[in-house]
């Protein structure tokens, strides 16, 4: 053993050891993504399976049906005359209406400030209480009454109605049943559970005249075509990449299909086949949305509040009626109604394939820890060569020869440890300026009109771009470059992104693994002298850039910038969507120094 | 080093401060309320608690909640309620952060890091300005983050670093007041007086020269017996004519009755334990704490302020409810051993293991008490990482310490790759 250690500790001076890092880093970043490519495979993925006992899905029968239909019909009537309504005249009617049958009502008031614009309405809900329980939980029957496509929700807010009408007449209940109907699938649900949970800003949102217990679980509906559907689609999504308990969409998805035989699919995968390809699909549309960490639905709010949430959406023509969606809530209640403890028992961190097969996070989250470990092992190896003396270096690396000798540098004896004093107080400078300015753009994009938006965005582009130039220039008249200084600012920053990143792979792990993909190339940017290389480089850098790589994504998918920013401001002011802060904060500051050191030796004085 | 860059560093640290606490006014109770910060003997909340049992004329250990020295309760009435003027607390906060920050410079221009009475390092030429070492706890995030969350243990930070001031400046009575006060708050600083004393009579002034030892450390200890007797005899008085606020204080750090999460080892374990085992391995983990203290004042005689950085670090990891404020206090006093940062092996592992710590920590104590995904083996996980990596930083530092030394002893070896054995 002592021979065996003295061998390595021989080997820790070996010059060889210190070319090895670079490819390391590259090792890393592709064993991640080719991880990622092999989960969808029969070996890496598994077939889900309803671990808590206590849900039973599809255990019981549904009543739903028969004469519920005239009064299913009777209501849609009802909504349709409602139509040209405003949202008070509208909830003045759906309170009467829940008032009707016995179901107690309340109203909120809310209103929410993004981009300029104002987002107000009112939330009506009622608590159906639970003939069986003491009101300490409750269950969320959710339908919003402008859609997700902002259409009129008239299938899903009658069906609500009529579920509410038919839920009063059951005694088994032992949960409240808690029915929001709240104006639009985005800022009314967020109001609502905000204030259920006294988490609101009391000057813009009013708070909860009437409350219930603990929330179990949210089914929002959203059904706004008239024609009878083929398959009911499951968003599943949170706000900032959070997921449901995975048992929930279990259950639904073992309800709808086992006793329904109706077709489940998530992430818009109508007419999976199951294939490698069908699934990859599907993984990586669900970590682009979980990435974006964009709410997709009003189910979205919930999650955050550790409430478990879906929204079903029927989707394409077959033969399926509103009644057959009843009954798969009503199966879904009966479920959840039997809950004895909060859903804790299967997986909050999955990524689906399919309705019926997943990978959990020990699976997965390797890729997203080894593309954010590669920064780390790069800002390591390059300390470790910050602190080689110069001598020694020219001997091994001939093009740096001629980097003159910094003030930092002390000039070593041939007694002294190999390790040269570092001047930390420069690099440490830098790295803090690129950071404190990042806080710029992140006020700038959640704070401006929509109208100033574009225009800002246009003007940050352009300055981001001209940024680094400057720098480097300022850096190059304050004090000489040297070696070590790019080598420190580098590995300051590199360590700075490893480290969010792998905290960010914990939370979110299609952000964290996004981000990280994105910002590889800072892991190999150096300051060359070849003007080749540097031109490649610096075009490279440009492409990866965050403001390049949001507008091309936008032009990609078809949407404008200035709905991409709305969007973003919208998350940010009403969602709390923490996305702005690792694109501007991490990111951004990253790709800054990044860019910044590549262009320092046209600098060089 | 001028005047005008001290006043500049001071006034920017002061002026950060009070922006970040006046600009972001939810700023400092989301920090009061981070586990990593208040400790349940340190954090203002329940200070708040004390203070307003205290005022109702309630005996303030009533309700389970504040377990703080009592003479906090009268300084903390005079200042005007914290809800209605915020700014008073801060601007407390901010004058003992910068007077920490001006022991601290009186420490390192001392030199008393590179050459104590006994040692004279060899490296000693390399050191850092005093500003230098005070602007780096002025601007340690740690410490803002305590200064802003109010965390008492602010007091017990200045206290010990003005106890070492005073000690290096030759008034040991001084000296010995300063950490009387500092135990009186917090307990553990009692610890640190074996080296407190030979600090401070290694750096006698000449007019009143003690030079029997013994003499010299029985007066030191006489003193501050009699100064934190004083103090207990105040509070005494203070809460009721009755003795119940040791138990309430003291007892709460010796028996770990709250549980409540910190960044520190002992939480998770004696959650954990069973109660039958509760007692002797509350022994062992005060032994533990203890037994470094003879040690080292034995081994390092030479260099006292060592003995006394290396107990700070050593105490930040392994004392009942540690928190950042104990760490950032540490990393004030290592700033002064500029001279051995050549010779520390490990700085940039243990400081990237600290800062994956500082970032892993909230996020998985979100997991585990906001999202729910989490458990508490999450937070516990990275609370050993940061202790890890804190007790990195020691060991490299009690390396480097003795290396120095012993490359006095055998110049031969200056720069010579050695190994244990």
């Amino acid at each position: 053993m002592p021979r065996l250690l003295s061998t390595a500790l021989s080997l820790r001076r070996d010059p060889r050891l210190l070319k090895i890092p670079p490819y390391i880093s590259a090792f890393c970043i592709a064993i991640g993504v080719v991880w990622l490519l092999l989960l969808p495979l029969d070996d890496y993925s598994r077939r889900t399976y309803v671990s808590e006992n206590a849900l039973l899905p599809g255990q019981v029968h549904t009543y739903f049906g028969g004469s519920e239909q005239s009064i299913f019909r009777a209501f849609r009537h009802e909504v349709d005359l409602l139509a040209s309504k405003n949202n008070f005249e509208v909830n003045d009617k759906l309170e009467s209406i829940l008032t009707g049958f016995g179901v107690k009502v309340g109203r909120q008031n809310y209103t929410y400030h993004s981009a300029g614009e104002i987002y107000s309405g009112e939330n009506v809900y009622g608590i159906l209480q639970a003939p069986r329980g003491d009101a300490t939980e409750a269950i969320v029957l959710v339908a919003a009454w402008k859609s997700i496509d902002e259409q009129l929700n008239r299938n899903g807010v009658a069906l609500v109605l009529t579920l509410a009408r038919y839920f009063k007449r059951w005694s088994l209940w032992s949960k409240d049943i808690i029915l929001l109907l709240p104006p639009d699938s985005t800022t009314g649900t967020q109001a609502w559970v905000d204030a259920y949970h006294d988490a609101h800003d009391s000057k813009y949102i009013a708070p909860l005249p009437l409350k219930s217990g603990a929330l179990q679980g949210a089914l929002a509906i959203d059904y706004p075509f008239e024609h009878r559907y083929h398959e009911l689609h499951i968003i599943y999504d949170g706000t900032n990449g959070q997921l449901p308990n995975l048992d929930l969409i279990n259950s639904i998805v073992n309800i709808a299909g086992g006793q329904m035989g109706i077709e489940t699919t998530v992430q818009q995968m109508a007419g999976h086949t199951d294939s490698y390809q069908d699934r990859l699909q599907t993984m990586l549309r669900g970590m682009l949305y979980q990435g974006l960490g964009y709410p997709t639905g009003p189910h979205s709010s919930f999650i955050p509040y550790h409430v478990d949430a879906i929204t079903l959406q029927p989707a394409g023509e077959g033969w399926h009626d509103e009644m057959a969606m009843g009954r798969v809530v009503e199966g879904s209640f009966r479920s959840l109604n039997n809950l004895l403890e909060h859903l804790h028992q299967s997986f909050f961190f999955y990524l689906l394939m399919q309705k019926n097969r997943f990978v959990s996070i020990g699976t997965y989250l390797p890729s997203a820890m080894l593309v954010a470990a590669n920064f780390t092992i790069m800002a390591i190896f390059l300390w470790v060569k910050s602190g080689q003396p110069i001598a020694k270096r020219e001997a091994t690396d001939k093009p740096k020869g001629d980097i003159s000798e910094g003030k930092g540098v002390s000039t070593t004896t041939p007694s002294s440890p190999p390790t040269v004093e570092r001047n930390l107080l420069s690099p440490l400078a830098l790295v803090a300026t690129c950071h404190s300015i990042s806080a710029i753009p992140l006020f700038v994009f959640n704070h401006l009109g929509i109208k100033t938006l574009p225009l800002a965005f246009l003007l940050f582009s352009v300055s981001s771009t001209a940024l680094p130039a400057i720098f480097s220039f300022v850096i190059a008249s304050v004090q000489k470059p040297t070696a070590q200084f790019f080598q420190l600012t580098k590995s300051f920053s590199l360590l700075i992104l490893g480290v969010s990143l792998a905290t960010l792979s914990t939370l979110n792990f299609s952000l964290a693994f996004l981000v990280g993909l994105l910002a590889s190339p800072l892991t190999f940017i150096q300051p060359t002298k070849n003007l080749v290389t540097r031109l490649f480089l610096v075009i490279l850098l440009i492409l990866t850039s965050p403001p390049v790589v949001i507008s091309s994504a936008a032009w990609t998918s078809g949407v404008t910038m200035s709905e991409v920013l709305k969007a973003a401001s919208l998350g940010w002011n009403v969602w709390g969507m923490y996305t702005p802060i690792i694109i501007w904060c991490v990111w951004w500051p990253a790709w800054l120094i990044g860019t910044t050191n590549t262009l320092s030796s046209t600098f060089k004085i | 080093m001028t005047l005008q860059s001290k006043v500049g560093v001071f006034a920017g640290a002061a002026l950060l401060r009070l922006v970040l606490s006046t600009a972001f006014p939810s700023l400092p109770d989301l920090l009061t309320g981070r586990v990593e910060i208040s400790t349940p003997v340190t954090s203002f909340k329940r200070l708040q608690e004390g203070l307003f049992l205290y005022n109702h004329n309630v005996w303030p250990y009533d309700g389970g909640v504040f377990h703080q020295a009592p003479l906090l309760l009268p300084l903390f009435s005079l200042l005007p309620d914290v809800e209605a003027w915020p700014i008073f607390t801060s601007l407390l906060y901010i004058l003992v952060d910068l007077l920490s920050a001006y022991a601290l410079l009186v420490i390192a221009d001392s030199g008393e890091a590179g050459q104590s009475k006994h040692f004279t390092s060899p490296r000693r030429a390399k050191r850092s300005s005093g500003l230098l070492v005070a602007a780096a706890f002025l601007f340690n995030p740690y410490t803002i983050a305590t200064c802003i969350g109010r965390s008492t243990s602010v007091f017990t930070n200045c206290a010990i670093l003005f106890a070492i001031a005073k000690a290096l400046s030759g008034s040991p009575f001084n000296a010995m007041v300063a950490i009387s006060f500092a135990s009186y708050l917090s307990m553990y600083p009692l610890l640190l007086l074996p080296p407190l004393v030979l600090l401070a009579y290694d750096r006698q002034s000449e007019k009143r020269r003690v030079d029997s030892a013994i003499k010299f450390s029985i007066r030191a200890i006489l003193i501050a017996a009699v100064c934190i007797s004083l103090l207990l005899a105040m509070s005494f008085a203070l809460t009721g004519n009755s003795w119940d606020f040791l138990a309430r204080t003291y007892g709460i750090q010796l028996t770990l009755s709250d549980l409540t999460p910190t960044v520190g080892l002992w939480w998770y374990f004696f959650i954990e334990i069973f109660d039958s085992f509760r007692a002797f391995f509350l022994a062992v983990f005060w032994l533990h704490l203890v037994i470094y203290v003879g040690g080292l004042s034995i081994r390092l005689r030479t260099q006292p302020l060592a003995v006394l950085t290396i107990l700070l670090g050593i105490f930040a990891v392994f004392k009942p409810y540690p928190s950042i404020a104990d760490t950032s206090l540490f990393l004030a006093m290592l700033a002064l051993f500029r001279h051995l940062y050549p010779i520390m092996r490990y700085t940039y592992v243990a400081s990237a293991t600290m800062l994956y710590a500082t970032f892993l920590g909230p996020a998985f104590y979100h997991l585990w008490i906001y999202a729910g995904s989490g458990n508490a083996n999450f937070f516990y996980a990275i609370t050993l990482v940061w202790s890890l990596g804190q007790s990195l930083f020691v060991s490299d530092l009690t390396f480097a310490v003795l290396r120095d030394e012993w490359e006095v002893e055998r110049p031969e070896m200056v720069g010579k790759e050695i190994r244990q054995i």
